[in-house]
């Protein structure tokens, strides 16, 4: 099919114009979207795909954040290697949690992940020596090859190509037999550790992934807003992770990336209705619950859209 | 006298203060078809749980090709070779056939991580190579047309049939049926039947089968046991059961006393 090749020259070519004709506000908001987009892609795999439910991101999302900032900040070690490092430690953390869903499911699952959010947020205020406490910390930027990037057009140049291969790679995954097992998990757990499944271990690899995105989402998205504070990590922030994932479509990584969209840009539309902000959000999500349970990806112009960006759709051999 | 393939020993299960399984001991021999029969409520269901690792004994041993596998994960022992099917289908609905089988395959056609993230010509290949085995179990259970249907959507007689062939795709030794043939037509339950006697024929794939419907048990099977309240009653050949006493008096009922005497 030639159209594919020409979809990926157009956006290439896109990636390269925009910092060109875009003022910083809006390069700005599109690093927003993409570190956002790279959080939600956890939820589409643990809670999307796996079908356990997770309150845990904004924990993730902090200790990414935390981490990479500190490392830097107290050892100098450069965002670039602080992030990955303290992705793997934090995806380690994740692991365990998902060790956790041999107990605990459902509504009790969803208790408990918020637990972790909460406790991480407690730590985070209380340790002042490493965290600077409720007052939060300053983040080091972002210097790579002894060039600081502070400005939205600058860190453009690095957030949105990672979360763009971390998207791409998750639409290949999914499409592979982890996502099929995944997949039938949610299904059935039961079937799926009778067809042979090691049903905990997928599960807490889930968890894995999730933590691991949700960090380096943290580490990339601290840089851009320079500075870090414990309040925003909140269950609000758990809640608006999963609000996003449901608009966007619970199990499309292209729909993390929507829903992130609609959620980042919207407040610039609705100056207005500043003070509602949150009554708007919540209304939407229910909206979505109940009429578009599938989110955005699944209106079927988008997804015919989808598909073709995508390798393995299309007509089957 | 050939060691058994599976061997049941003493297994008790209980729930509470219910005895769901009262010592109960089983053989499956190799090669063969054995049913397990009783009414509701009798513990069949319970005694494919236990033996599939679902429900945890508390009592007795079980024994897969000489070994213990009486407290192993159900993952664990269906790697080792045993397979099953569930009463209430429980089939991954929104999946397709094709991957309802694919999942117990998977295992077989493995490629790591980075293998699926680039999905260049190897892993093309592997999964083709899946795929075109499912279809051929798809093929062996009679849904050849059906690949692509959602399972939730198929019919239910087509939902059981889609429950064989992906136990099938763990390529068991052992193949656990719980009430196979239950809602099905006359006609159905023939091709089961000759599915089954085609699967122990070519594939040397032993059958542990539980039914209610007697056609099914008596046509197919070498031996029937009985289960009543958690208890084996009774076992024998299908003749020898369809006679016994016991038998008929607790499990046939009455009314079933009358049309066998007559
Ligand atoms: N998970 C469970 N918890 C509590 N009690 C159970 C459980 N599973 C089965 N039982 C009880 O154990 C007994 C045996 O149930 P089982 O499902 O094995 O019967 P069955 O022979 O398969 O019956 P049916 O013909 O209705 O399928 C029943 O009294 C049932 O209520
Ligand atoms: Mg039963």
């Amino acid at each position: 099919m030639p159209l594919r090749p020409l979809l990926f020259a157009a956006a290439i070519l896109a990636f390269f114009a925009a910092p060109q004709l875009l003022p910083e506000f809006y390069l700005f908001q599109i690093c927003l979207i993409a570190g956002t987009a790279l959080a939600v892609l956890g939820l589409v795999v643990v809670t999307g795909l796996a079908g356990q439910i997770s309150l845990a991101q904004s924990a993730f999302v902090a200790l990414g954040g935390y981490g990479a900032s500190i490392l830097a900040a107290s050892w100098g070690v450069p965002l670039w290697a602080g992030i990955p490092v303290v992705a793997v430690v934090v995806a380690g953390l994740g692991f365990l949690l998902g060790q956790m869903t041999l107990r605990v499911a459902g509504h009790y699952l969803a208790l408990a992940t918020l637990a972790v959010t909460a406790i991480v947020q407690l730590a985070l205020i209380h340790w002042e020596a490493l965290t600077g406490g409720a007052a939060g910390m300053a983040v080091p930027p972002f210097e790579i090859m002894g060039r600081a990037l502070t400005s939205g057009r600058e860190l453009y140049y690095v957030i949105v190509p990672v979360t763009a291969l971390f998207i791409l790679t998750a639409q290949n995954l999914i499409a592979s037999r982890f996502g099929r097992a995944l997949t039938a998990i949610r299904q059935s757990e039961t079937a799926a550790e009778a067809m042979g499944l090691d049903v905990l271990r997928y599960k807490a690899a889930a968890f894995a992934a999730s933590a691991f995105l949700g960090a380096v989402a943290g580490g990339l998205l601290a840089p851009l807003s320079t500075y870090l504070d414990p309040a925003q990590y909140g269950i609000t922030y758990a809640i608006y992770f999963l609000a996003i994932a449901v608009v966007g479509g619970m199990t499309s990584p292209t729909g993390a990336v929507i829903g992130s969209a609609v959620f980042v840009l919207l407040p610039n539309y609705l100056q207005a209705f500043q003070s509602y902000l949150g009554l708007v959000f919540a209304l939407l999500l229910l909206g979505f619950i109940v009429l578009r349970p599938n989110g955005l990806s699944s209106l079927p112009w988008l997804r015919q859209a989808g598909a073709l960006l995508h390798r393995t759709t299309g007509p089957k051999p | 006298m050939t060691e058994a393939l599976l061997r049941i020993e003493n297994v008790s299960v209980r729930f509470g203060g219910l005895v769901a399984l009262d010592s109960v001991t089983l053989e499956v021999a190799p090669g063969s078809i054995q049913a397990v029969i009783g009414p509701n409520g009798a513990g069949k269901s319970t005694l494919l749980n236990v033996i599939t690792g679902l429900y945890t004994a508390s009592g007795g041993s079980i024994l897969f090709r000489g070994e213990r596998i009486d407290g192993r994960t159900p993952h664990a022992i269906t790697r080792r070779g045993i397979a099953r099917t569930f009463q209430n289908t429980e089939l991954f609905g929104e999946m397709t056939a094709l991957e309802n089988v694919m999942i117990s395959l998977d295992r077989f056609y493995a490629y790591g991580g980075v293998t699926a993230a680039w999905q260049g010509r190897h892993y093309r290949q592997i999964e083709t190579s899946a795929r075109d085995e499912a279809r051929e179990l798809l093929a062996l259970v009679g849904l050849a047309g059906d690949e692509n249907e959602a399972a939730a959507t198929l019919p239910f007689g087509k939902q059981r049939r889609l429950e064989i062939a992906r136990a099938l795709a763990t390529r068991p030794g052992l193949l656990l049926l719980d009430e196979p043939a239950a809602g099905l037509r006359a006609a159905e339950i023939d091709a089961l039947n000759r599915i089954l006697l085609d699967l122990r024929a070519q594939r040397q794939i032993s059958i542990l089968v539980i039914d209610h419907v007697m056609p099914l048990v008596m046509a197919i099977s070498d031996r029937i046991a009985v289960l009543n309240f958690g208890r084996k009653i009774a076992e024998g050949t299908p003749d020898a059961v369809r006679r016994s006493p016991d038998v008929i008096a607790a499990y046939l009922g009455e009314k079933a006393a009358h049309a066998v005497g007559s």
